[in-house]
């Protein structure tokens, strides 16, 4: 019982002690990622890089950018590879389409988005966020809810959720 | 398992990512039997409801009331104006992404996509433009001077385009007028206003972003003032002439506008800003242009503006139907102050009345203060710049028309962004509170062949088609009159009208809507309503209401389709009246003469080349309307590059 007791007061203690350590640190993220629809995503992806906790907005908009492009790369990957086992055409014509749309967004709607937070002209980002947002909206409705169904939906919703990220906050920047 | 429905935006009070299913638990009988039949009957509605596409309206002026289309289930909400509050922003931000772009992406070809280049607007040969730079007149020659970018059909790399014209109509290209070479505008040769000299002389101030993406502004002038062409310039040794003054930030001072002389012969300009959330003109003098003096005082300042970009300020005559040089000032004139707000990509004036002595604008009716109250055009419009032409003793608008398709089709088309054509600028002597827009005449000298229709009918709730010939290039100017009886007997109401939260051209109202169908097919999948809407309050008062609908301008699902507009005044005795420019992809809309004014881009997969064509429509219930129309076929501008540059000296 008293073993019991004591692993309870050490963990009130524990939780005491880093909670509030934790809840202060990068208030600039946490303001930041309240004005963004996915608060947990958007402070995990940036405080995923440790330049988060001295950067300034546009610096978190830069990391947020970089999110973008990393998941799409490694999404664009994953389409290529299902691209080349693909036998049924319905498949092969959407994961053709989505490769479009990635290669979009990796080449041309960040390098957009980067290109305008750091000479500062936000509004070029918010567009192009957009726009990579709504690409990997196209991808997923490419395979139009017919079968077979989107081998690829999580990592469609996890692009253009950033991408909302993103576009949130360069929108801070204007 | 993976959540297959699309992507819907997450309400600002739910700020995480669906994580666990709901735990699984064993539903009573009862509760699973009526969620089954629950199911049944809204997929039983759906189905019943869902629209067959195209055969919205009736044609070939039949009688029968138009079949409106429900909104289709997946319609995707009308983009509202982003919020000017940062917190009440976040759900609409998450809606803004699918407001008005959705599912799959349209294959577009080479003939849907060639056929969008405009064939009179101006536009460089390939890749992006934005801003209008520097307009002026020299030497028989009207400059054009652009944003461009010239690697891709996408903002970056920002350089100064230039063109040169001897009508602003015929535009012939030239080699690019300054690029990114110094440390003061490394990062973005961007936005600047002439100003002549009292010695026929001109100066360019720009806005450098340098080396350290700092925002500082930059003189330049012709190399060679003898050259018409003004082929070359040279940047001032000493650039940067200006940089951020205390309590401005380095990314918020942009866009210097062209200079006034004061009755002390000092020069005064303004460069747009903002103070936190507050938009503000700042004010500076001058002698020379490499030493300036800033003012105390703010020409003006309004709260929730957020950033002022591309101020412009300028004298409109209260008698004369001639434009007036930027520095004149007298009893007998307006002053127009117009900004581009950062925010929500709109241009915005207010006529008020400028004192030099207290560097101050104030606006005739602080209900509608710059940036809060009315717009150059209700469309695809930005970064407007006005010029005095000089040589015709007129003030001249141009406004960047940005793309509403995807960045995808821009890169596959390899170019992105129009003008418009130029238009005078003049004050509305009858409402007072107006500027009046016009294309420039010289447009006129584009005009083919012609043709007319005299009091043509259509009832309420019918299509007349308008046998033109080819319908992508036209000039049309319209008159409507409505049925007087009509809209005395028609009931009013409380309810509000605006063009952007109301159905579009499909949802009918007793006095409208009715007007031009644009780019439609023959069987009207694909068209752009252009027309007026007449509402009348509860207290008999009518309203009329002038809108562009892009709802249905295209199948194509990755453009965008929004409704324009606005309420346009119209005084006792007027008839209606709209003049349309069709230019391919583009759209030039004006009411009332110019009082207000709608630009769209419209990006059709049926209705072009030969299969586009023009019809009159009335979705009115109650009232019938009868059009006149006068129709020009519109030639080609031949914009090109300037010919046999090389042999001449530079």
């Amino acid at each position: 019982m008293t073993k019991i007791i004591s692993l309870l007061v050490l963990q009130v203690l524990f939780c005491f002690t880093f909670f509030p350590l934790s809840y202060s640190s990068n208030s600039l993220v946490e303001t930041t990622c309240k004005q963004t629809p996915f608060f947990d995503l958007c402070v995990s992806t940036l405080e995923s890089d440790p330049q988060s906790s001295t950067a300034a907005v546009s610096g978190l908009a830069l990391i947020a950018a970089k999110s973008v492009n990393a998941k799409a790369s490694a999404t664009l990957y994953q389409i290529s590879t299902l691209l080349g086992s693909a036998t049924d055409p319905n498949l092969k014509k959407a994961l053709s389409g989505c490769v479009d749309s990635y290669n979009t967004i990796i080449k041309t709607d960040i390098p957009v988005a980067v290109e305008a937070i750091e000479k500062n002209n936000p509004k070029f980002a918010v567009g192009s966020a957009t726009d990579a947002g709504n690409e990997a909206q196209r991808c997923e409705d490419g395979f139009g809810g017919k079968s077979p169904n989107s081998p690829i939906s999580d990592s469609n919703k996890m692009v253009h959720d950033l991408s909302v990220i993103l576009q949130s906050i360069a929108s801070l920047l204007l | 398992m993976a959540d297959t429905r699309p992507f819907l935006p997450v309400s600002s009070s739910d700020g995480s990512i669906p994580s666990e299913p709901l735990a699984n638990r064993r539903k009573p009988m009862k509760v699973q039997l009526s969620i089954f039949f629950g199911l049944l009957t809204v997929g039983l509605l759906a189905a019943l409801l869902t629209s067959n596409n195209g055969s919205d309206f009736v044609t070939d002026n039949e009688h029968g009331p138009l079949v409106s289309s429900t909104t289709a289930t997946t319609k995707p909400e009308t983009l509202q104006a982003v919020s000017r509050g940062p917190a009440a922003g976040v759900s609409e931000k998450s809606n803004r992404l699918f407001a008005d772009e959705n599912t799959v992406a349209f294959p577009w070809n080479n003939s849907m996509l060639s056929w969008q280049r405009t064939a009179f607007h101006f536009q460089p040969e390939r890749n992006w433009m934005n801003d209008p730079n520097g307009p002026l007149f020299y030497k028989g020659w009207y400059h054009f001077f652009y944003q461009y970018n010239p690697h891709a059909p996408v903002w970056g790399d920002i350089v100064w385009g230039h063109a040169v014209s001897k009508d602003l109509i015929h535009w012939l290209h030239l080699p690019l007028a300054m690029v990114a070479d110094h440390t003061y505008d490394k990062s973005g040769v961007w936005t600047g206003s002439a100003t002549f000299l009292p010695d026929g002389k001109i100066v360019m101030l720009y806005t450098g972003s340098n080396a350290d993406a700092v925002q500082v502004q930059n003189l330049a002038y012709p190399a060679d003032h003898s050259d018409p062409l003004l082929i070359n310039w040279v940047k001032y040794s000493g650039n940067p002439v200006l940089v951020p003054p205390p309590g401005i930030l380095s990314k918020d001072f942009r866009d210097p506008t062209t200079a006034w002389l004061t009755s002390e012969g000092k020069w005064r300009f303004s460069i747009g800003s903002k103070i936190n959330k507050t938009g503000v003109a700042l004010v500076y003098d001058t002698k020379d242009f490499i030493n300036y003096e800033k003012l105390d005082g703010l020409l003006r300042a309004v709260d929730g503006t957020g950033m002022w970009e591309c101020v412009d300020f300028f004298p409109v005559s209260k008698t004369e139907e001639n434009g007036l040089d930027t520095s004149v000032n007298n009893p007998d004139v307006k002053h127009v102050m117009k900004v581009s707000l950062d925010d929500d990509r709109h241009d915005y004036y207010a006529v008020g009345t400028y004192n030099e002595k207290n560097v101050t604008f104030i606006p005739d009716d602080p209900e509608i203060d710059v940036g809060i109250g009315l717009r150059y055009d209700y469309g695809v419009y930005y970064a407007a710049k006005t010029f005095y032409d000089q040589n015709k003793n007129r003030r001249v608008l141009w406004g960047w028309i940005g793309e509403s398709d995807s960045e995808a089709a821009d890169l596959q088309k390899g170019w992105a962004s129009v003008q418009s054509i130029p238009r005078t600028v003049l004050l509305d002597k009858k409402t007072g509170t107006h500027l009046l827009q016009w294309p420039v005449e010289e447009i006129d000298s584009l005009r083919l062949n012609s043709y007319e229709f005299n009091q043509v009918t259509i009832q309420a709730g019918s299509v007349v088609p308008l046998e033109v010939g080819p319908a992508t290039q036209l000039d049309i100017m319209a008159e409507f009159e409505i049925d007087k009886e009509a809209l005395e007997k028609a009931t009013g109401s409380n309810v509000t009208f605006s063009c952007s939260s109301s159905g579009g051209a499909i949802e009918r109202g007793a006095l409208g809507p009715f007007g031009l169908l644009v780019l439609a097919d023959d069987s009207l999948s694909e068209r752009t309503p252009v027309y007026f809407y007449i509402a009348k309050g509860s207290d008999g008062n009518l309203k009329t209401f002038f809108c562009n609908d892009q709802s249905r301008s295209s199948v194509a699902p990755d453009v965008k389709k929004q409704i324009y507009g606005s309420m346009v005044p119209v005084l006792k005795g007027e008839n209606l009246s709209l003049r349309v420019l069709v230019d391919h992809s583009i759209i030039e809309s004006f009411a009332q003469g110019g009082r207000t004014v709608i630009t769209s881009r419209t990006y059709p997969t049926k209705a072009i080349y030969g299969a586009a064509k023009l019809f009159l429509f009335n979705n009115a219930t109650e009232a019938g309307v009868s059009a006149s129309l006068k129709i020009w076929q519109m030639n080609s501008a031949f914009i090109r590059p300037y010919p046999n540059l090389d042999n001449k000296s530079q």
